[in-house]
């Protein structure tokens, strides 16, 4: 029981850094991107072939593979400069599926669909399976604790609210005198690379990666993630990535206790809890369950009606 | 507020359900693994294999069970998604305890979960056919009942060989095993003085494939193999009769099964030879399938479910114990050797209660595995297409 709970607990974790991802992006900057699995696919991807093919230490694969997706979700960007909303989402996800493609197709470098095995993990060799979860939970949670405080400074730094304003209307950003696109750039690169990052941790826990695994289910349990927390908070990202994880697992549970269904009719069951929960939440808390904060930190609520003067201690 | 009672609330009640379930997970049934396709690409057929298992452990219980103890399946849907498939196996070896995992259907999912089944000592019974599969470091806990592409590969060619075809175009979906298998077959095909001209490998779920086939007939071949998936076959099939082509063609019969049949005119399928893995229809243990799930010809998977659970129960009697290591050292002293011929795991179970030896030999075929936990031979059945309907050619 306590190694089951320690591994979803280390998938949880990873589900949260790819929401705080997505969140840089989408939540902030109101880039819409549904090719998060691309960006994953690139930092797992690199940081497997740094690992096993030259050797290098786990941290310089991970490194690696965030510096990758950086790369990758820059140049994404600057392909897409001019698009938004729905027509950003439909190229993005194009996006994702070209990496799955080439990662299905380049055998010589990825293997092909046969994926990568044998991706080392820290002391994998020398642990039991329970320590190496236990250890690769501490370091997940570690790194998602920098991630968030990283994602919070940009959220509250005046390059986090020029994201903001780039959110609410470009052509303002573009009169006040700032170009638009490089945050943008911006913005898709620094998401990009931490979902890379995720995309490293999760090829190190589990030893193997394939094309297979990099599919658009994954993006939408993460964009689920950010709905449910709510989008635009980090800690609604957290919150939400913990959510799905524990809907998705606990059905596993609840739905046998139905009498007269099927094990087939259960696995149907569980996906119409997942979306009937998400519909319901939309319904009754549209920003998600902690809804981001109407105002900057700074910023004391009670001061809202004086205008946004800023905090004096 | 309100969110902190919610999020709290939800927490207490997920705990206070999973309760129940904890308790119970002491003593009683012995409980055994199935980890197949319930949603997603292997839907179709994840749920036929669950109900195969299912009918022999409901046999086995009224005879009394194993070891003394009733068997209950622990089912769980790998959702044909590896990251999904290994929360799924996390959870069977985590919480349940089981010493078996039955049932993965895709190669990359059987390869995501193997590594949780080798670390927890727990035995992996799959019908993936990638070759990479049983090369993984897993100290014998894979047990896999689908012949290796290598086999089919070979076997394959060697049908092509005997219909005298000489010049042969390969035209495959990417899969894990297209250019493995067009290695192998241009070895076999060389060897017996015929040879493939054309070898093109394509992507999935295309609307057309006229500038696919156009290069192939370029190379004006006399059979066609059709290494391809049921949506893309249908287009290829179509594309072929449009452009003329008459001679061979030859597919696998995943492909090319009773849906596809139906949904195509007789003119375009009719002389198609279609191939798969023969579960051993002389074979009692077959007739015994046909029975049991009262199906007048079950395919492939059902009979390869079937052996799984037979070869681990007949190993739990066997070995006397119940862990994932005992099975896997014992399955095979059950499956080959010098013991009774059975075809059950009932009549084995009666016979290893006395004392006995036995030799299971099951209904996908005769269930000997080599040390890498592949089985040493299997049978193929050659079909004819006519109308909707399958002419079988013969079963070798």
């Amino acid at each position: 029981m306590v190694i089951y709970l320690l591994s979803i607990s280390v998938v949880a974790t990873i589900y949260a850094v790819m929401a705080l991802g997505l969140n840089v992006m989408w939540g902030t900057a109101g880039l819409v991107n549904l090719g998060l699995v691309g960006s994953a696919a690139v930092g797992a991807y690199t940081s497997a072939l740094v690992t096993t093919r030259m050797g290098l230490p786990i941290p310089v694969g991970l490194l690696a593979g965030v510096l990758a997706a950086v790369l990758i979700g820059a140049l994404l960007s600057l392909v897409t400069t001019r698009l938004k909303d729905n027509y950003l989402a439909i190229v993005t996800l194009g996006f994702a599926e070209t990496i799955r493609i080439v990662a299905s197709n380049e055998i010589w470098l990825t293997n092909g669909t046969d994926g990568i095995s044998g991706i080392p993990g820290p002391l994998r060799a020398v642990l039991t399976p329970l320590q190496f979860n236990a250890l690769y939970l501490a370091i997940v949670v570690c790194l998602l604790g920098l991630v968030y405080v990283v994602c919070q400074r940009i959220l509250y730094s005046p390059f986090g609210r020029v994201l903001h304003a780039i959110r609410d209307d470009d052509v303002v950003v573009g009169v006040a005198g700032k170009n638009g696109r490089v945050f943008k750039v911006q913005a898709f690169a620094i998401g990009s690379g931490i979902v890379g990052l995720a995309g490293g941790l999760y090829a190190h826990y589990t030893s193997f990666i394939a094309p297979d695994l990099f599919v658009p289910l994954i993006t939408l349990y993460v964009k689920l993630s950010l709905l449910l927390g709510g989008v635009g908070n980090n800690r609604g990202a957290v919150v939400g990535a913990a959510i799905v994880i524990v809907v998705l697992e606990s059905t596993r549970f609840l739905v046998p206790l139905i009498p007269y269904i099927s094990p087939t009719q259960g696995a149907a069951m569980r996906e119409i809890i997942l979306s009937a929960g998400l519909l319901i939440v939309l319904r009754f808390r549209l920003k998600g369950l902690v809804p981001e904060a109407h105002d900057h930190l700074t910023v004391r609520p009670q001061q809202n009606t004086a205008g946004l003067r800023p905090a004096t201690t | 507020m309100k969110r902190r009672t919610f999020l709290s609330g939800a927490a207490g009640l997920a705990v206070g359900l999973a309760l129940p379930y904890l308790a119970r997970a002491q003593g009683g049934p012995l409980k055994l693994g199935v980890l197949t396709p319930l949603t997603g690409a292997g839907a179709q057929d994840g749920p036929r294999m669950l109900k195969a298992m299912q009918a022999v452990v409901d046999e086995v219980n009224k005879a009394g069970g194993v070891l003394g103890r009733q068997i209950a399946l622990i089912v769980e849907d790998d959702q044909t998604n590896p990251e999904a498939a290994v929360r799924a196996a996390q959870k069977l070896v985590g919480v349940d305890g089981v010493p078996v995992i039955m049932g993965t259907w895709a190669s990359a999912v059987t390869s995501a979960v193997a590594p949780v089944c080798w670390d927890s000592k727990t035995c992996l019974m799959t019908v993936s056919g990638a070759d990479s599969i049983t090369q993984l470091p897993h100290q014998g806990y894979i047990f896999r009942t689908q012949p290796t592409t290598t086999l089919q590969a070979t076997k394959h060619a060697e049908y092509i060989v005997s219909t005298g075809a000489k010049k042969v175009a390969y035209l495959a979906v990417q899969t894990p095993f297209a250019v493995t298998m067009k290695d192998i077959m241009t070895a076999v095909l060389e060897k017996n003085g015929s040879s493939i001209v054309r070898g093109v490998v394509y992507e999935p779920a295309k609307a057309s494939y006229r500038s696919e086939i156009d290069s192939v007939l370029a190379a004006k071949p006399d059979m066609i193999y059709l290494n391809s998936y049921s949506p893309d076959l249908t287009v290829l099939l179509k594309d072929l009769f449009r452009a003329g082509y008459t001679g061979g063609r030859f597919t696998q019969s995943y492909a090319y099964n009773a849906k596809t049949a139906e949904s195509l005119p007789a003119e375009v399928t009719d002389g198609l030879v279609a191939v798969q893995p023969s579960s051993d229809v002389d074979s009692n243990a077959y007739a015994l399938l046909q029975k049991r799930l009262g199906v007048a010809s079950p395919d492939s998977y059902e009979a390869q479910a079937t052996d799984w659970v037979s070869l681990t129960l007949l190993a739990i009697e066997k070995s006397k114990k119940t862990s994932g290591a005992d099975i896997r050292d014992a399955v095979r002293s059950i499956s080959q050797g010098s013991g009774a011929r059975v075809a059950s795991a009932v009549e084995g179970l009666k016979l290893l209660r006395e004392g006995k030896d036995v030799n299971y030999d099951g209904a996908s075929g005769n269930c000997d595995f080599n040390e890498k936990g592949d089985i040493i031979d299997c049978r193929f059945r050659y079909s004819l297409a006519k109308g909707a309907k399958f002419e079988l050619i013969k079963i070798v």
